[in-house]
This record gives structure tokens, C-alpha cells and sequence, in this order.
């Protein structure tokens, strides 16, 4: 019974395409969640956060596929994903405290200057 | 028809045609044009140094001395120097895929007796009013002078380059150089409206003409495939185009000579294109001298005269027909001007104009032997003329007209002037013994002698030319006892110095201080004082009429064979013909059976079939060439006693009849009242230059302002419309663009989702 | 085009997320965050009930159902993330997301990137944010609803925002629905080639188990793992020297930390050191960034220097 929660089908078993749609839509799901996050959310941190969202929902597009096909590339690929999300993450929020310092608000609509 | 150009005069003599040069030309003729390039560069680098002394001048002359002595040299080698040479290859382009379609134009030159008489008078000329011209000009020492010298070379290289081209092509491109240093010459004094009006005159009417040069030039490539003059006369002389099939009665015979003839009588102001070469005056007078009255203008006579095998291979002479109607017309119509106008300067202006329709005539008539050697003596006499209006002029203070000045020559320094006046006039008038009176004769004669159905109305053209020589004589005397005979008597030009204006004057102070001419000033001009020609002007006025005096003689030259010098030379040219009455060579007698079209292969034959035959004409019942001589002289003497009686002060310079007294009184002015407003229209060029603005120049500025508009509206309307358009679209798209991240977000993802769909239909239609 | 969901189910559950989601976006004037939520769970359950027919109706085999309560949380914090007000709920319901993300790695049979995922994310990058957002969080305005900046309290365009993204989804969905049946099954020999090149270069482990199982005498070593006869097999040599193959029980397989370890140090080792620069790099960039430029006053830094040259020089006198 718990084999029957914890896993589908225990490795390196295949997996079915059908259990590889449901983890895609998953991860398609959450991108888009990320996505619509990052499009109506003001806060320059939340809009960063949306961002993290939209990695996360990669990684699970990554690793399902690791497991469809019995490879570890995919899971590698993640490792490389999480490395660029810290970096990003790192300079972003440096980058949300200096413009924080400048106008003393952390709306995005602070910063018109591309305004046509 | 080819022939060994060398010592074998009796062969020569014995065939009549177009000569072709076979042989090879030393390449040192090409001093001829080098040393005047070598001058203009010279002028350059003065005018850089910024020198302001004479030395421009006088190294023009030399430079241009040394032109004549290589033009001398070349002459003496006589028919054995005749030949191309090529400097450099200039032009060699294959057309198109066929490998024998090239066009070839070397810098080479094409020396002939044609050419070689064309150089001797140019350098010659060139030479002497070069000398007058460093007097003429000195007011303008500095940039000014090297200005005019660096044109003077220019016209010099191009002149040759025209006359010496061994190909059509560079003949064009002196053609247009020509045109160009008159342009740059005549619009010398360019602070001056009149003289740059007049060089623009100049040249754009002469650009008609070019045209009409250019398309000859093109059509003649086109049927002869080639521009070269050797392989072309040698075509022609066999009746051929470049294909090899007969050209005798086809459009090629009648359109290209038409053509030429236009580009000719665009330069040599004959009907129509006339109109440019009076106002050309404006220029300094030793420009008119030279291009407006020696050489220039006798670039179009050059033309017809080296085309001539083309123009006689036509049998019905049409174009020959329409150049001689055509110069007989200008000649009498440019002679009636010159009835009613008082500037002198000007007189001689349409005195050229009508003395280049008797070439004209005299090259339509078949007389190539009398148009060229007029050419060559007209040259010499008109720049006499020219220079002695120039001294006058140059004295007075620009004054020209001939009803404010009397008795110039009995000024102190004015004599040389005088005398050098009165014999270019009696040259003008065709007064026995002159030269003009024999190159005038072979063109009045050949009038008569050729026969009418060769050149259509050819008896009335000598009628017409005979009434023009007439006034011709009356209105080069009524000049010359207007002007330099009679009481003395001036009113100086509102220019100090010439037509100068005021951009120098420095330099003839010194002339300023002889106290004996103030009793011959006017009381109302106490402070002007005549200033009489230097030794450079005297000296090249007396150049030029011992010159005059001296060609005459050339007329005796040969005179058995070839009717004169003049003859010997074309003989040696394409522009040999034989002219009915005239043939050459000592067993050829005059007044005989001629073929009018001798050329065409195989050799002539007399009474080859299809040829007409015609008897040449005679005059009174006599031989033209031996009666025209009396004829000619009675009816210039006519003249002069008309001007005598009209013109002429009292006394021995009035040959006893005249009573002027007052410098603008005369018998005329009466004789004008009885006419009403003609001596008026006449006076005013019977308004040919106001009908030219009515139909021609009024139209096109009426054109002009319409397309103006045009231009205004719909090409201006349709790039604001251009410049519009991203304004306009911007200001819809302006709004998204608010700066806020989100919105370029939200683009991008509604892209990328359109990209995406558009992937997915893509694959599915596939 | 023949997709593992039926078109019309797939838009229809597509259009109920969406709306669901646009629901949930905070407005000025009202958030309807759980009618939002449950609508747009909805449309998940939807798709995922089409998904499950179509899963069973193919191969047969139909992910746990701890996979559905997973991603059922994963999803649900990822919309709090997105509509939650206040930033600092939003950044741990982030956290909640990535403990379920976790989760669904390990169903995936990745630990090591399920605890990875867990220290990295939740351990260190939303820490991270939470300590920026308390710092950045702007004094409190009078007359604000809850104290909330406005920024915070109102989204920007939910129904632009909802349907670009949507039809994102939309195409993506389509696509790989579409697709899925091309993706091709994995090659079981090469796979299990792979494994034994791992356990080749793992002697020590394959030697203890097959001590455990009394496979081989004490004293005999492994020396590698190799194919024969279509079985893998492990070469043993004896104490005497001689070498034997003993077959390799089912219980020696590789674990997931020691595949991708070969995988990650073996294959990608360059990738490895580009990775480290990068981080350093942004280290570097983010403390110069978020660095408080102090003004130092030029003359203010002269004088002071001055002072201690005449502080030293006097001193010396003073010591004379």
C-alpha cells in the first residue's frame, strides 16, 4: 500500500506517458501561475518571486523528463537551473534594495523612464 | 580610296576625292595641344603662388609660340607628315558579347592638310593676341589674369584637340572644351550682368547644337561601328556602312549630315543659334578676336569640311543644299542688322555672323577650296579688325558707339590703330588685291558655277551673296569713316578702362599725363584722357595686318594646280571635292564635265552609268572664277563710295563726296526717316532675341513654374506624407509604451503565445 | 490534431482556471480569493480528471495519489504567492510550494534534488527574500487598508495579464499534449549499460552487498562489473589470484545521489566551474549593488589626515 503512495512504478522502471503529462501539467500550470504573477504584482520582491516560481515550475518539467528517460541530465540540468536562480536571486534583491533606496518604495511604477 | 601620302604630287593631282592619311604622324605634333595644357597648368600654379606680375601672360605667349613652331615644323614636312598619331590609348571598351563590338577613341591625332591649316592659323593667331591680350588685361593683374590666361591656354588645347582628333570623340571633347573657355571668356568679367547673361546665352544655345553633334556622333557609330576618321573616310569613300552595305540612298547620308550640320551651326552662330555670338561681346576684345571671330567659330566650317565625304555621298545633296540656303540667309540677314547698329564691337559680331554664312555657302555650294581658305583669311582680317575695336575700346573708356566718336585715328597714338583698321577694312570689303577679296571671289564665283541641279537655287544664293558683299563693303567703310576718319572727337565709356569694371587700374595710370590730348577732349570729360596702345597691342595689330596683307598672296600659291594655297591643303584633306569649275590639277580644265559624286568603288570612271552629268554654270555668259573678279570689285566699291557718301567727313578721307562734319550727323540719318520704324527694328536685331524669349523661354518658364508646383504639391506632399506617417502611427503606439515593466511583459508573453500558435499551424498545415 | 485531451476539455478547463486565477488577483475594490481559488481548482480537477481517463485508456498507469494531493498544494500556495496582499505570507506560502515541489522530486525518484531543492530554496534564496522584504517594507502610510502600500494592495491589469498568460498556457498545453505520444521510450539496455558503468567505478559498494548476501568468500575483492552472457555480473578475484563472475543480485542498483553525482562531476565538470564563477560573480555584484554609497567629504578626509600627521609628529616631540 505505502509502494502504491510513494511511488508509481519504482526506478529505473519506466514511467508511462500518461504519468509524464500529469507532471507537465503541473509545471505548465505553476509557469503560468508565475507568470501571471509576474505581470499583475507591483512589488518589485514578488515580481522577483514570480520569477522563482517560473524556475521551479522548469524544474519539474526537468526532472519529470529525467525520469521518463532514465537519465540523469535532466536532474543535472536543475542543479545548473537552482545555481543561476541564487545568482539571480542574489543580484535581484541587491538590486530591489537600491532601487528601494532611491525613490523609498518598491512599486515597479516607480520607474517610468522608458515611458514613450 | 587609299593613297600613298607621299611625294607623288602629279598622282595626287590627278585624282580627285577624299584624301585619307595613311601614313603615321611624328608624334611631336602633339606639342601643338601639350604646350597650351602646359600653359593652362602654369596658370594655375601662378595664380596659387599668387603672382601678380605678367609673367602668366607672357608665358602663355611662349608656350604658344612654341605651339606655332611645332605647327610651322609639322607644315614644312608638307604630305609627308600626314598621317595619325597616337599618343595614348583613351577610350577602348568592348560593347557587349561580341568581341569585334568595341569602341575605340585613342588620344591620337589626325593630320591631314585640313587640320594642318586649321593649326597654323589658331597657334598663329593664338600667339599674337595672346601678346595684345597681356596689355589688354593688365588692369586685372593678380588671380584675374591668371584666370584668363589659364581659359586662353584651355581654348588653345581645345581648339586643337577638335581640329587635330583623330576620332569623333575627341573632336567632341574639344568641341565641348571650346565651349567651355567661351563660356569661362566671355563671362570674364563676371561681376558684369550682361557678360554672365551673355555666357550663359552662349552656352546653352550652343548646347542645342551639341546635341545635335552628339546624336551624329552616336548614329555614326551606330551604322559605322566605328568613331575612328581612317577606317570611317575609308568606309565612306567606298560607299559602305560597317556592315558592308551601300549607303548612297539610304537615311544615313541626309540624317547625319542634318545632325552635324546642327551642332555646326550651333557654334559657328549661323539661323536659328545666331544669336549668341553679339552678346558675346561682352567678353574682353581679345576673346572675341580669337574665339568669338578667328578660330571658335570656324570649328562648325571644320566640321562640315572634315564630314565632307559623308554630306556629298548623298546624290541629291540635300544637307549640302540645306547649308547653303541656310549660310546664305544668315549671311544676308546679319548684314542687314549691321545696317542700324552704332556699337562696333558689335558690328564686327554680325559682320563674322555673316561672313561664316559665306563659308557656310560656300561648303554647300561644293566649294570646299573658297570656304576654307576664307576661313583662313577671314581669320586674319577679322582679328585686325577685332583688335583695332579692341584699342579703341580700350582707350576710350569702353566706348563703342560709333555716333560718340570721330577722327581716331588722327589722335597721337592712335595712328598704328588707324592704318592697321583701314586695311582689315579693305580686306572686309573685298577690295581688289586683299585676301578677302579672293577667298570672297571663289565663294561668290563656285555660287555661279555649280549648277543648279545640283545644289537647288544655287544661281539665286549667288545672287544674294553678291547684294550681301555689297553691303558688306558699306558697312565695314561707314565703321571705319565713322569712327576713324573725320574731326576729332570723344566721349569716353562709362568704364575706366574697357569693359574692366573698375577691378583694376592701377596699371594705366602712367597712360593718364600726355597734356596735349586734352584740347581733342570733350569740355564736359576735362578729366579723361585717352590712352593709346602699348607696344604689345601695337605690335600684334601690326602682326595680324601685315598678316592680312600677306595672305593674300597665298591665293597665287599653286595657283595653276590648286587654285591656290588653300586648294593644296584640301587637296590633301577629306575635304577635297572636286567643285564644279574648279577641278584640280593642270590637265583638268576649268568649266568641265564633273561628276558630282566621285566617290564609290571601284576608282571613278567618267561617264560610269547612273552618274548625272552636269555642265558647270557660268556667269554672264563667262568663266565664274575669271569674271567674279570684276564683278566683285565693282560692287565692293559701290559700297564703299555709299558709305563714303553717307558716312565720310569732307575732304580726301572722304573720297571728295562726303560732308560729314558733326561725329553724329550724316546723310543717313535722312535717308533712315524716309523708312519709318524699320532702321529702328533693324537696329533692335528685328527683335529675333524677344521672339526667341516669347516662344521659347516664356514657354519653358511657364513650364517650369507649373512642375514647380507640381514639385510643391504631390512630390513634396508625398514625403511630408512619408514623414507623417511614423509621427502618426507613433502617436497611436505611443501609450503602450508607458515605461511600466509589466505592460512590455505582458507583450512579450502575448507574443511568444502568438509565436507559438502560429508554430502550431504551421505544423499542422503541413 | 490528436491530443491525449480532448481539445474542448482542455480550452474549457483552461478558460474556468483563468477566470478562477483573475478572480483571485487583489483588486481595489474586492478579492474574491477563495470563490477564485476554488473556481480555478476547478479547472485543474478538470483537466487532471481528463488526463487520468485518457493516462488509463493508454498505457494504464496513473500517477500515485500523493502526486494529486502534491501538486494540489503546490498549485494552491503558488495562487496564494501570486494574490496574497502581504508580501511576507506570499514568500512562505513560496516556501509551502517548493516543500510540495520537494515532494512531487521524490515521487519522481529525485531525493537528492528534493533536498536540495528544499535547503537551497527554502533553506536559503526565500530566507533571503523574507529578511529583504521586512527590510524594504516602507513605513506604514496613514489611511492605507491594513497598512498595506497600494502597490502591494492592488494588481495591475489582472484580465491583460490572465489571458496573455493563458493563452500562453494554452499553446504550451496543446503542444506538448500534442507531442507527447513522439517522445520515445527508454532504450532499457542502454540504461542498464549506464548503471553497471556507474557500479563498475563502485567495486566497494557492489563488494559489500554481495557480502551481505554471502555471494562471496570474505577476502575476495571486486574488481569491476561487466556484462556476460546478457547478465551483469561482477568480476571477483580470489585470495589465490583466480577471477570469478558472480551475477549481481536484483538489491545492487545505483541510488540517485550516486547517479547523478558521475552524472554532474563526470559529464559536466566545466559546466560545474562556470557555475561557480557565476555565483561569484553575483556575490560580487550584489554587494557592490547593494552597497550604501557614504559620502565621504573629500577636505573632511585632507583635514582628518592632516590631523593625524600633526597628532604623530607632535606625539614624537612630545616623546623627545
Amino acid at each position: 500500500m505505502l509502494d502504491l503512495f510513494l511511488a508509481q512504478s519504482a526506478f529505473p522502471q519506466a514511467m508511462g506517458q500518461g504519468v509524464l503529462a500529469h507532471y507537465l501539467f503541473v509545471s505548465a500550470a505553476m509557469f503560468t501561475l508565475g507568470l501571471v504573477g509576474f505581470l499583475t504584482r507591483r512589488n518589485l520582491i514578488i515580481m522577483f518571486l514570480c520569477t522563482e516560481m517560473m524556475f521551479q515550475a522548469a524544474g519539474i518539467a526537468l526532472v519529470a523528463f529525467s525520469r521518463y528517460h532514465l537519465n540523469y541530465d535532466g536532474q543535472t540540468f536543475v542543479i545548473f537551473v537552482l545555481t543561476v536562480a541564487a545568482a539571480e536571486a542574489a543580484l535581484a534583491l541587491a538590486l530591489v534594495v537600491f532601487l528601494f533606496r532611491k525613490r523609498d518604495s518598491l512599486s515597479a511604477e516607480a520607474w517610468l523612464e522608458m515611458k514613450g | 580610296m587609299t593613297m600613298f601620302a607621299g611625294t607623288l604630287p602629279t598622282l595626287l593631282a590627278a585624282a580627285d576625292g577624299p584624301f585619307i592619311a595613311t601614313g603615321s604622324a611624328p608624334q611631336w605634333v602633339a606639342l601643338m595641344p601639350g604646350l597650351p595644357l602646359l600653359g593652362a597648368a602654369l596658370c594655375v600654379l601662378f595664380a596659387c603662388l599668387n603672382v601678380k606680375s605678367k609673367l602668366p601672360g607672357y608665358a602663355t605667349v611662349a608656350l604658344l609660340a612654341g605651339g606655332f613652331v611645332t605647327a610651322l615644323a609639322a607644315f614644312l614636312q608638307g604630305p609627308d607628315g600626314y598621317g595619325v598619331a597616337t599618343i595614348f590609348r583613351w577610350i577602348h571598351a568592348s560593347i557587349g558579347a561580341d568581341a569585334d563590338a568595341s569602341i575605340t577613341a585613342n588620344f591620337g591625332f589626325y593630320m591631314d592638310g585640313l587640320s594642318m591649316l586649321w593649326m597654323l592659323f589658331v597657334t598663329g593667331l593664338a600667339t599674337v593676341i595672346g601678346l595684345y591680350s597681356t596689355e589688354y588685361v593688365a588692369s586685372d593683374k593678380g588671380l584675374g589674369y591668371c584666370r584668363f590666361f589659364f581659359a586662353f591656354n584651355l581654348f588653345v588645347f581645345s581648339m586643337a584637340s577638335l581640329v587635330m582628333a583623330d576620332n569623333l570623340l575627341l573632336l567632341f571633347l574639344g568641341w565641348e572644351g571650346v565651349g567651355l573657355c567661351s563660356y569661362l571668356l566671355i563671362g570674364y568679367f563676371y561681376k558684369k550682368p550682361e557678360a554672365v547673361a551673355a555666357a550663359k546665352k552662349a552656352f546653352i544655345i550652343n548646347r542645342i547644337g551639341d546635341l545635335g553633334l552628339l546624336m551624329a556622333i552616336g548614329a555614326t557609330f551606330v551604322v559605322f561601328g566605328t568613331l575612328e576618321f581612317r577606317p570611317l573616310f575609308e568606309m565612306i569613300a567606298q560607299g559602305v556602312d560597317g556592315k558592308g552595305q551601300a549607303i548612297g540612298h539610304t537615311w544615313v547620308v541626309v540624317v547625319i549630315p542634318l545632325l552635324l550640320t546642327a551642332g555646326a551651326f550651333g557654334k559657328s552662330a549661323q539661323l536659328f543659334f545666331y544669336v549668341w555670338l553679339p552678346d558675346a561681346m561682352e567678353g574682353p576684345t581679345p576673346v572675341s578676336a580669337l574665339i568669338h571671330a578667328a578660330t571658335m567659330v570656324t570649328a562648325g566650317v571644320y566640321l562640315i569640311a572634315r564630314m565632307f565625304p559623308l554630306y556629298a555621298a548623298d546624290d541629291a545633296m540635300v544637307a549640302l543644299t540645306v547649308v547653303a540656303w541656310c549660310g546664305a540667309i544668315t549671311a544676308f540677314w546679319a548684314a542687314t542688322i549691321e545696317f542700324a547698329q552704332y556699337d562696333i564691337k558689335r558690328i564686327m559680331g554680325y559682320s563674322t555672323i555673316s561672313q561664316l554664312g559665306f563659308m557656310f555657302a560656300g561648303l554647300g555650294l561644293l566649294g570646299t577650296t573658297g570656304a576654307v581658305f576664307h576661313v583662313f583669311t577671314h581669320a586674319f582680317f577679322k582679328a585686325t579688325l577685332f583688335l583695332c575695336c579692341g584699342a579703341v575700346m580700350h582707350g576710350f573708356g569702353g566706348q563703342l558707339s560709333l555716333r560718340r566718336l570721330s577722327g581716331v585715328m588722327w589722335m597721337k597714338g592712335f595712328g598704328i590703330t588707324g592704318v592697321c583698321m583701314f586695311i582689315g577694312c579693305l580686306s572686309l570689303s573685298g577690295v581688289p588685291f586683299t585676301a578677302g577679296f579672293f577667298s570672297k571671289d571663289m565663294i561668290l564665283a563656285q555660287a555661279f558655277a555649280t549648277p543648279d541641279e545640283m545644289i537647288g537655287g544655287a544661281t539665286f544664293i549667288g545672287l544674294l551673296l553678291l547684294l550681301t558683299a555689297t553691303m558688306t563693303a558699306y558697312y565695314t567703310f561707314r565703321v571705319f569713316f565713322r569712327v576713324f576718319v573725320g574731326p576729332r572727337h570723344f566721349e569716353p565709356g562709362e568704364d575706366d578702362h574697357g569693359h574692366d569694371d573698375g577691378l583694376g587700374h592701377d596699371a594705366h595710370a602712367h597712360h593718364h599725363h600726355n597734356p596735349t590730348e586734352e584740347e581733342e577732349g570733350d569740355a564736359l570729360h576735362t578729366g579723361f584722357h585717352p590712352h593709346a596702345p602699348g607696344w604689345a597691342m601695337n605690335g600684334a595689330m601690326v602682326l595680324l595686318a601685315v598678316g592680312t596683307i600677306l595672305v593674300a598672296s597665298l591665293y597665287f600659291v599653286n595657283k595653276k594646280e590648286d587654285h591656290g594655297w588653300a586648294g593644296t591643303m584640301v587637296r590633301h584633306s577629306t575635304a577635297a571635292y572636286p567643285s564644279p569649275g574648279l577641278a584640280h590639277g593642270k590637265d583638268k580644265p576649268a568649266a568641265t564635265t564633273v561628276e558630282p559624286l566621285p566617290l564609290g568603288a571601284p576608282a571613278p570612271e567618267h561617264g560610269q552609268a547612273g552618274k548625272p552629268h552636269a555642265k558647270a554654270g557660268t556667269f554672264l555668259g563667262q568663266d565664274p572664277f575669271k569674271i567674279m573678279y570684276y564683278v566683285s570689285a565693282v560692287l565692293g566699291l559701290i559700297g564703299i563710295l555709299a558709305a563714303a557718301w553717307f558716312h565720310a567727313p569732307k575732304g580726301a578721307w572722304g573720297l571728295g563726296i562726303g560732308n560729314r562734319e558733326l561725329p553724329s550727323k550724316v546723310r543717313m540719318d535722312a535717308v533712315a526717316a524716309r523708312f519709318g520704324p524699320i532702321p529702328k527694328w533693324a537696329e533692335n536685331k528685328w527683335y529675333v532675341d524677344e521672339l526667341y524669349h516669347a516662344i521659347i523661354v516664356k514657354p519653358l518658364l511657364v513650364l517650369s513654374h507649373v512642375f514647380h508646383a507640381f514639385d510643391k504639391l504631390v512630390i513634396d506632399g508625398l514625403v511630408d506624407l512619408v514623414g507623417a506617417l511614423p509621427r502618426w502611427l507613433g502617436t497611436l503606439l505611443r501609450p503602450s509604451q508607458s515605461g511600466v515593466l509589466h505592460g512590455y511583459a505582458t507583450g512579450m508573453v502575448a507574443g511568444s503565445a502568438v509565436l507559438i500558435v502560429l508554430v502550431v499551424l504551421v505544423a499542422m498545415w503541413s | 490534431m490528436d491530443m491525449i485531451v480532448h481539445p474542448a476539455l482542455l480550452f474549457l478547463a483552461l478558460a474556468i482556471g483563468g477566470v478562477g486565477v483573475a478572480l483571485s488577483i487583489p483588486r481595489r475594490r474586492f478579492q474574491a480569493s477563495l470563490v477564485g481559488g476554488i473556481i480555478a481548482a476547478t479547472g485543474v480537477g478538470l483537466l487532471i480528471v481528463g488526463l487520468g481517463g485518457s493516462a488509463l485508456s493508454g498505457d494504464g498507469t496513473l500517477p500515485s495519489p500523493v502526486f494529486h494531493v502534491l501538486a494540489i498544494i503546490a498549485l494552491g500556495s503558488c495562487l496564494q504567492v501570486i494574490t496574497h496582499r502581504r508580501p511576507v505570507y506570499a514568500a512562505l506560502y513560496f516556501i509551502l510550494s517548493i516543500l510540495a515541489t520537494a515532494g512531487l522530486y521524490i515521487l519522481l525518484a529525485a531525493e537528492f534534488m528534493a533536498f536540495a531543492l528544499v535547503i537551497i530554496y527554502a533553506g536559503a534564496i526565500l530566507i533571503t527574500y523574507l529578511f529583504v522584504i521586512m527590510l524594504a517594507s516602507q513605513s506604514q502610510v496613514e489611511g492605507q487598508e491594513e497598512g498595506l502600500a497600494e502597490y502591494d494592495a492592488v494588481g495591475r491589469g489582472p484580465i491583460t495579464a490572465t489571458v496573455a498568460s493563458f493563452a500562453l498556457l494554452a499553446a504550451l498545453t496543446v503542444l506538448v499534449f500534442s507531442g507527447l505520444k513522439d517522445i520515445p521510450a527508454p532504450d532499457a539496455a542502454r540504461v542498464a549499460a549506464a548503471e553497471m558503468a556507474v557500479l563498475d567505478r563502485l567495486p566497494g559498494k557492489v563488494e559489500k552487498a554481495l557480502a551481505r548476501e554471502g555471494l562471496i568468500e570474505s577476502g575476495e575483492i571486486v574488481v569491476g562489473v561487466e556484462e556476460a552472457q546478457g547478465v551483469a555480473t561482477a568480476v571477483v578475484r580470489g585470495i589465490g589470484g583466480g577471477q570469478r563472475r558472480v551475477a549481481l543480485p536484483e538489491s545492487v542498483s545505483v541510488t540517485n545521489t550516486e547517479g547523478l553525482a558521475f552524472n554532474l562531476l563526470g559529464d559536466y565538470p566545466g559546466t560545474i566551474e562556470i557555475a561557480g564563477v557565476i555565483l561569484l560573480m553575483a556575490m560580487l555584484g550584489a554587494v557592490v549593488l547593494a552597497r550604501k554609497f557614504a559620502q565621504i567629504d573629500e577636505e573632511a578626509k585632507a583635514a582628518a589626515a592632516a590631523a593625524l600627521a600633526e597628532g604623530s609628529t607632535t606625539g614624537g616631540q612630545g616623546h623627545a
